[in-house]
């Protein structure tokens, strides 16, 4: 036990780096948004101190050791500025302020024009026509052509880019499929009309295609920039976005400058600074060293007390849109029986876990989409905590009511440092030994081992997330439940769900396409390949008084230019 | 000598090529997949494949090792797999720099107070002040470094005010001083230990009676005949210390915001970044050989005796 107990203390020390190496390689659908709780480095100092009264900071100390008119944060190094090779929010966040595309997400979360001003979609919906917007400049001043999205599309789309999504995202455009097998040498469906028109055809009628265009394997890159140095350009990247990158120095610091030409309106900061060689969080924000910090859940009692200094800089974040679950391999006894996987759905009493263990940061999940999201569904029919029923559920399996008859079970999960089983995963075994007698086994591998079983479909049951890459059903249900898709993890084959995600996929009525993705949803559910958990709660976040409309979004949308720094 | 130490260094290259061998295998059979790692969660097994076979992933493991050599020899240890567009000289080497001052930092902090405290018990042994120092520094030791690291910046950095929270300025800077502290004084306790265990066997040999009989200055002997030789361990301690000098203040680093080269290491396992792992590997391979090596080229210099290249020690 002790040995265990040491390594809890050192797993909150190291938090940052395990929480990293989680978002990294989750490549986008990570369970762990590396937002600002990311950064925080978790660090035991207030647990020792106290309720220590700390110096309270005020804002003209801010000022005096940060930069003039600039919002200073922790951060850690992306993996990467290539946007075209870009799998990882903690990637994504920095390029979506240097970079940009044809379209993005504005603050309330609609797609909106970027680098295309206007576009029209033809009546078969299937042709989007892109005009693009005449002040568009790249960050060297030269205007961006329909040339330059062309090629920034044949680039992404070139096998020898190496980018990991680029068909997730760009193979709905006629044509990817055949330039990635090498088939072709362009692409068929994207065509050039004149300087500032751009044409692109898609296969069917999807509706998310234009959801899908925000993320950066669509962005527009300067061939010129990228040419000079095909490994390394993206040191020193010509973008187009609200800022520039004017300093990085791996696991020092980077420096993103405004851009007084951007298209959409210039920023309000002169920069941002991000420091990248860690520090205390916290320590560093009631130094006035940053603006922003995360907090771990060991402050944040201590902050949420109306008497402390910095009480009044707490700031709630919206939920993302992600989603925590259990799933379960439907082809493996005893899971083979969907009575068994409903029995487990109704023995867990999800509020009392997420009330008493997960301290109400998270909130309990009935259902696959989040709250918020595209087609969430408030009159899903799902498991409320019924323990009777799920003993009459069980013994009506085909396991009977003799537990002896029920194979072992063995639920895994991702581990980072040491062995160490979340709480709530605990209090889940424990529920199902009380309230159906039945004994799982808990087994924990490190994160990339993990992705490969994952990917293998090796688990009987796991445990892991999903969080949102673009706002459309299509985003959880088609790719995670389709029984085609290669993230259909679960082996969950039902062709009726299988039609109906067919037929979502072209449905142009939007209204008809949610109502069929809630009919998914609730099919899904009630064949039950999944133990859906929590939801992303309100995450809480300091933020100095004098940093103004610093969104908190639920996705990652260019959110910096925004910002400004005000003492009023 | 120099025959003793060009046949110590003949046997680097054989022993390099035997570590690389093995980290370079392991790292290609062991779990988990650097490409899949990369793809993240988000699963394509054509995409992983056509990545694969482009980095060359899939081709025979020894044409793979052959062709990593080839590059090593050339001084490139290749790009990072994680971090695109750097390659791992670039990575490692600035940040190993920085790890390796920091660690420089906390070992004379250690040795000095260390030797100088084991010294001063061992001096006054059995009296109050021999258990007190010795228990003042084994206070210092048990303290974990998460403790004491966070301790002091909020005395220092936070009630204080005198010392900045985090960054990094190199040797000479205020900003070393806190994290060298927090690494330096659990080693205290080692150093100090061994220096005061090593001088009370010093003390009773016949050679220090001889040499107070023959009536030199006590100075004298304690710098010539005690500290000399009860330095011995305390050097071999040094350089185990020296051998992993780049590679271990992570956790330090993280506290204060170094720039060093914990976290990457950290990181580089995660995401099964090869290229920096087996560079870490041969590197720190080389590492302790020549601090071995450094170590025994000390002990003639302490102990006369001593000599080198296989001949007896003679008394």
């Amino acid at each position: 036990m002790k040995s265990c107990m040491n390594w809890k203390i050192l797993l909150a020390v190291l938090g940052t780096v395990a929480l990293i190496a989680l978002t990294v390689a989750c490549g986008g659908s990570s369970t762990e948004p590396p937002d600002e709780g990311e950064t925080a480095q978790e660090s035991p100092t207030e647990a020792a101190s106290g309720t220590e009264e700390a110096p309270t900071p005020s804002v003209a100390d801010v000022r005096s050791k940060t930069p003039e008119n600039t919002l200073v944060r922790l951060y850690v190094d992306p993996p990467t500025l290539d946007p075209h090779l870009t799998t990882d929010a903690v990637s994504a966040q920095i390029i979506i302020e240097v970079f940009g595309g044809l379209v993005t997400i504005d603050r309330d979360l609609n797609i909106v024009p970027d680098l295309a001003e206007r576009w029209d979609i033809s009546p078969d919906r299937r042709v989007y026509t892109f005009h693009l917007d005449p002040d568009a400049v790249f960050h060297d001043g030269r205007r961006v052509t329909a040339h330059d999205v062309q090629w920034s599309l044949e680039r992404a789309t070139n096998p020898l880019t190496e980018s990991p999504v680029v068909d997730q995202y760009l193979g709905d455009i006629v044509g990817v499929e055949e330039k990635l097998n090498g088939d072709a040498q362009t692409i068929s469906g994207v065509r050039v009309i004149d300087d500032r028109t751009i044409e692109i055809t898609i296969d069917a009628p999807k509706a998310y295609f234009l959801a899908k265009m925000t993320y950066p394997t669509g962005f527009v890159l300067d061939r010129e920039n990228v040419e000079a140095d095909p490994r390394r350009w993206f040191r020193e990247p010509n973008g187009t976005g609200p800022f520039k990158l004017s300093r990085y120095d791996v696991g020092e610091l980077m420096v993103l400058t405004r851009n007084d030409d951007y298209h959409l309106g210039a920023p309000r900061l002169d920069a941002v600074e991000m420091i990248l060689s860690g520090g205390s969080s916290m320590l560093m924000y009631q130094g006035d060293e940053i603006h922003i910090s995360g907090i771990s859940l060991a402050d944040l009692d201590r902050l949420l007390d109306p008497s402390d200094p910095l009480n009044s800089d707490l700031r709630r974040a919206q939920p993302t849109f992600s989603v925590q679950y259990i799933g379960m391999n439907v082809n493996e006894p005893p899971l083979d029986d969907p009575k068994v996987r409903q029995a487990l759905n109704l023995a867990i009493d999800k509020q009392e876990i997420a009330t008493i263990v997960l301290g109400d940061l998270v909130v309990p999940a009935q259902g696959i989409l989040p709250p918020g999201f595209p087609g969430f569904n408030n009159n899903l029919m799902s498991y409320d905590f019924d323990p009777d029923e799920a003993k009459r559920l069980l013994e009506e399996s085909k396991y009977g009511d003799d537990l002896a008859n029920i194979p072992p079970i063995t639920m895994t999960t991702a581990g980072s440092f040491g062995a160490n089983v979340s709480l709530d995963m605990e209090v889940v075994l424990q529920m199902w030994e009380r309230n159906l007698g039945i004994t799982a086994e808990f087994q924990q591998t490190e994160y990339a081992t993990f992705l490969k079983d994952l990917h293998k479909r090796r688990f009987q049951m796991f445990e892991i997330g999903w969080i949102a890459d673009y706002p459309d059903p299509q985003n959880f249900l088609d790719i995670l439940f389709h029984s085609e898709s290669s993230n259909n993890h679960t082996h969950y084959s039902n062709s009726e769900v299988d039609a109906l995600l067919e037929q979502a996929r072209t449905e142009t009525n939007e209204a008809e396409r949610i109502r069929i993705y809630q009919q998914v949803e609730q099919l899904i559910i009630d064949d039950a390949p999944w133990i859906p958990l929590w939801y992303s709660g309100e995450q809480y976040v300091l933020i100095k008084p004098n940093v103004k409309d610093y969104l908190l979004p639920p996705l990652y949308i260019p959110r910096l230019r925004y910002v400004y720094l005000s003492d009023e | 000598m120099g025959a003793y130490v060009a046949r110590r260094l003949a046997w680097l290259p054989v022993i390099l090529l035997m570590v690389s061998f093995i980290t370079f295998v392991l790292g290609r059979y062991g779990p988990g997949d650097p490409v899949e790692a990369l793809a993240g969660q988000y699963y394509d097994p054509a995409v992983v494949e056509r990545i694969r076979e482009q980095r060359g992933l899939n081709d025979n493991i020894f044409v793979q090792y052959g062709r990593y050599l080839g590059n090593v020899f050339q001084g490139d240890f290749g790009d990072s797999f994680k971090y695109q567009g750097r390659s791992v000289n670039e990575l490692l080497l600035k940040k190993m720099w920085v790890s390796a001052q920091l660690n420089i930092a906390a070992l004379v902090i250690s040795v000095a107070l260390g030797v100088s405290i084991g010294l001063f018990a061992a001096l006054k042994q059995g009296t109050p002040w021999d258990t007190g120092s010795v228990a003042a520094t084994l206070v210092g030791q048990s303290v974990p470094i998460f403790l004491t690291a966070p301790g002091l910046l909020l005395i220092f950095a936070l009630w204080l005010d005198i010392l900045p929270t985090h960054g990094w300025g190199g040797f000479f800077d205020t900003r070393i001083i806190l994290p060298a502290v927090a690494m330096g004084v659990p080693g205290i306790a080692i150093v100090a230990r061994l220096t005061r265990s090593s001088t009370l066997d010093v003390l009773g040999q016949d050679y220090v009676r001889t040499a107070r009989a023959k009536g030199l200055g006590e100075g004298t002997v304690r710098r010539r005949h005690i500290l000399r030789n009860a330095m011995i361990p305390v050097v071999t301690t040094i350089g185990f210390s020296l051998a992993g000098i780049a590679f271990t203040s992570f956790i330090v680093e993280i506290f204060f915001g170094i720039p060093g080269v914990g976290s990457l290491l950290i990181e580089s396992f995660f995401a099964r970044d090869y290229p920096v792992i087996n560079a870490v590997t041969l590197i720190g391979t080389t590492m302790f050989v020549l601090a071995m090596l450094i170590v025994d080229l000390i002990y003639p210099v302490l102990d006369p005796r001593i000599r080198l290249g296989g001949g007896s020690i003679a008394e």
